[in-house]
């Protein structure tokens, strides 16, 4: 009898015991992040209905002019500009190139011996008597020569604030407000100031074959990200401290590659993102530690969302590619695939503007 | 710029002996057949100096000038992060000796990327019209990584069959904004001037980026020569183009406005002068020329 009391009292322990257990150390699941669609525009469309008369936005009767707010896009040949709420500002097709910001556009030639830069709304901003292509980021404005060495920065008015003739032929590029970088034939990796004075002049040497494959330049001038060499290829970090830059994390690469390779660093500085062989590498600076998203990288690698912790990009090449969001560091947080022969994402905040083909898509992230 | 110039002086020289060496002993070919120059080192193209050879053409393949082995290839459009290629379609080959050959304005897609090491000779693309190039063909320079400069490809490369010589065609003595002409013979005021001579080198190809630039332009005032500028390398220092390893010249001071060869400054004082001008191109063709100039 008092055998069965004890079983009784233990059992009743046990029963108490997993109710505090659930009742204590019980916590919310994590919201489930679901893309809406918010609305999709066939861009085709918008231009015939622009033909027929409706070419109002271009002249300046958008919201999207009063809220200033409007995202420019390429998609093959075809360029232009939307507001987030969907209209289209305008959307054209270049014969040769163009060099497409947020504030300004600029079509040229082949054989290109001057341009207009205009605004998003078709105002002539500016009219540039020179000879070369014009290239456009961080809110300033490029033209680099024929010869692929000589580079300019214009001014607000068009004309040249500064010309630098390159030690040899440019292959890579970044820019941020406050530093424009270029990498070398020659290897070295030259960063030119908002006054056109090299601030940066290095050459991370270390491979058989000198060459920078690709650079980045985070958004407050610190660091610069460098995929260089061949034989072997290294990734180099560079950061500016007191005056000079100096070598803050380099490792050998699995990589051989003979093209130019995409990287990028995040908005906010913290992460860079390049291409290599198993995937797309994100190299952390506060960690200086690097994960895998083992998926092919493509152009545009960078891009975040929700204050930086999800990771965006369209991986993979072809008429079916990939958008996917990652968690940083490596958690896969949406993978959907999008078929399309040319494509774009962009994202801003807490929406994600995809481009493909003839359509765009704007898709906002809410947690359910 | 002394020790600069002593300094680039130094490395070219060696360079250029090595490169020289190097032709010597091993079979370089033209990267176009027949090999009709378009520009050349030195020449003058839209308000820049060219730093290497355009051959006009478009059809047949481009090969590789030497042995080597692909250091980087892009194709037209825009590299990463939106840098256009003012190139077009480009490879660079690594060579011996630390010369990287630049081969550029090809046809898109045709960029041989899977022989990794091409031999002298292997067709490694065809020649095109790909970026900012006014007619089909391909752009070849190469660039001495020694050296940090560019090197003229006719070092590098067998003689050229050309059997004419370059022409020059006037001198003019300039003072302030002042020119004067000069025919056989000339009067002038006692003063500094600035000497520019005319110098053309005809071209055979069907398109040119201008007019092609002689190998060597030599200056003689009364028997002593006091300049002798030879188109060897390019340099680019501190974000300037620099040109020749003897006695570099910044490549903006190399011509007149109206394209005529700066060959310095001289004081003219009373009497009579003397001034001789002797060309030669790559292929050894010279031309001579002198003018009297009467100092009043």
């Amino acid at each position: 009898m008092e055998e069965i009391g004890k079983r009784r009292l233990a059992a009743a322990l046990v029963v108490v015991a997993l109710l505090a257990y659930f009742l204590v150390c019980a916590f919310p699941l994590e919201k489930e992040l679901v893309l809406v669609p918010a609305w999709s525009t066939s861009i085709s469309a918008a231009s015939a209905a622009q033909a027929g008369g409706a070419s109002a936005k271009q002249k300046g009767g958008s919201t999207a002019e009063a809220s200033g707010e409007v995202i420019p896009f390429r998609l093959g040949d075809r360029y232009g500009y939307f507001s987030p709420d969907g209209s289209i500002l305008f959307s054209a097709v270049t014969d040769y190139g163009v060099a497409l910001a947020p504030d300004a556009y600029a079509t040229y030639d082949r054989l290109s011996e001057g341009f207009s830069i205009k605004s998003p709304y078709g105002v002539e901003l500016a009219r540039v008597a020179a000879t070369g292509y014009p290239f456009f980021a961080a809110g300033r404005r490029f033209v680099i020569g024929p010869d692929q060495m000589t580079i300019s920065e214009l001014s607000e008015s068009g004309a040249a604030k500064w010309s630098y003739q390159l030690a040899s032929i440019a292959t890579a590029f970044d820019a941020s407000p406050p530093l424009a970088v270029f990498g070398l034939l020659d290897g070295s990796i030259v960063g030119l100031d908002a006054s056109g004075k090299a601030v940066l002049d290095f050459a991370p040497g270390g491979s058989r074959i000198a060459g920078v494959y690709g650079v980045a330049v985070s958004p407050d001038g610190l660091l610069v990200a460098a995929v260089t060499g061949a034989d072997k290829q290294r990734l180099v970090v560079l950061e500016k401290r007191s005056a000079a830059y100096r070598v803050a994390y380099h490792r050998y690469l699995s990589s051989d590659y003979r093209r130019p390779v995409y990287i990028a660093f995040t908005g906010d500085g913290r992460r860079l993102a390049y291409e290599s062989p198993s995937g797309i590498a994100v190299y952390d600076k506060t960690s200086k530690s690097e994960t895998i998203v083992s998926v092919p990288a493509t152009s545009r690698l960078g891009q975040t969302m929700r204050g930086g912790q999800l990771m965006v990009f369209l991986s993979g090449s072809g008429d079916v590619k990939r958008l996917i969001c990652t968690a940083l560091p490596d958690r896969r947080v949406l993978d959907v695939p999008v078929k399309a022969s040319l494509s774009f994402v962009e994202a801003r905040n807490d929406s994600l503007f995809l481009g493909a083909d003839d359509s765009l898509v704007r898709m906002d992230f809410e947690e359910r | 710029m002394s020790a600069f110039s002593a300094s680039l002086r130094r490395r070219s020289a060696l360079s250029l002996l090595m490169a020289l060496l190097c032709g010597l002993s091993f079979a370089a070919v033209w990267p176009l057949s027949p090999p009709l120059l378009a520009a050349n080192f030195g020449s003058f193209a839209k308000g820049r100096v060219v730093v290497g050879i355009a051959l006009a053409g478009e059809d047949g393949s481009v090969r590789a000038s030497e042995d080597g082995e692909v250091a980087f290839s892009a194709e037209e459009g825009t590299l990463p992060s939106g840098l256009p290629s003012a190139l077009g379609s480009f490879l660079i080959i690594e060579q011996r000796s630390d010369m990287a050959a630049v081969y550029s304005h090809l046809a898109p897609g045709t960029l041989s990327t899977l022989v990794r090491k091409p031999k002298a000779g292997d067709a490694i693309a065809s020649p095109g019209k790909s970026g900012w190039i006014e007619g089909p063909g391909v752009v070849y320079q190469v660039y001495d990584r020694r050296a940090s400069s560019w090197v003229n490809p006719y070092l590098l490369l067998p003689p050229l069959t050309d059997e004419a010589p370059p022409a020059i065609r006037s001198m003019a003595l300039t003072r302030g904004a002042k020119s004067y002409a000069i025919g056989a013979a000339a009067s002038v005021p006692q003063g500094t001037y600035g000497i520019s001579v005319d110098i053309a080198d005809p071209s055979d190809a069907p398109w040119s980026a201008g007019t092609l630039a002689p190998y060597i332009v030599r200056f003689s005032i009364d028997g002593v020569e006091v300049s002798q500028e030879v188109f060897d390398v390019a340099r680019a220092k501190d974000g300037k183009l620099t040109l020749f390893a003897k006695n570099p010249m910044a490549a903006d001071d190399l011509r007149t406005a109206e394209g005529r060869y700066e060959l310095g400054e001289r004081l003219f004082t009373r009497g009579r002068t003397v001034i001789e001008v002797r060309v030669e191109d790559a292929s050894g063709n010279k031309r001579s020329a002198s003018w009297t100039v009467l100092v009043e």
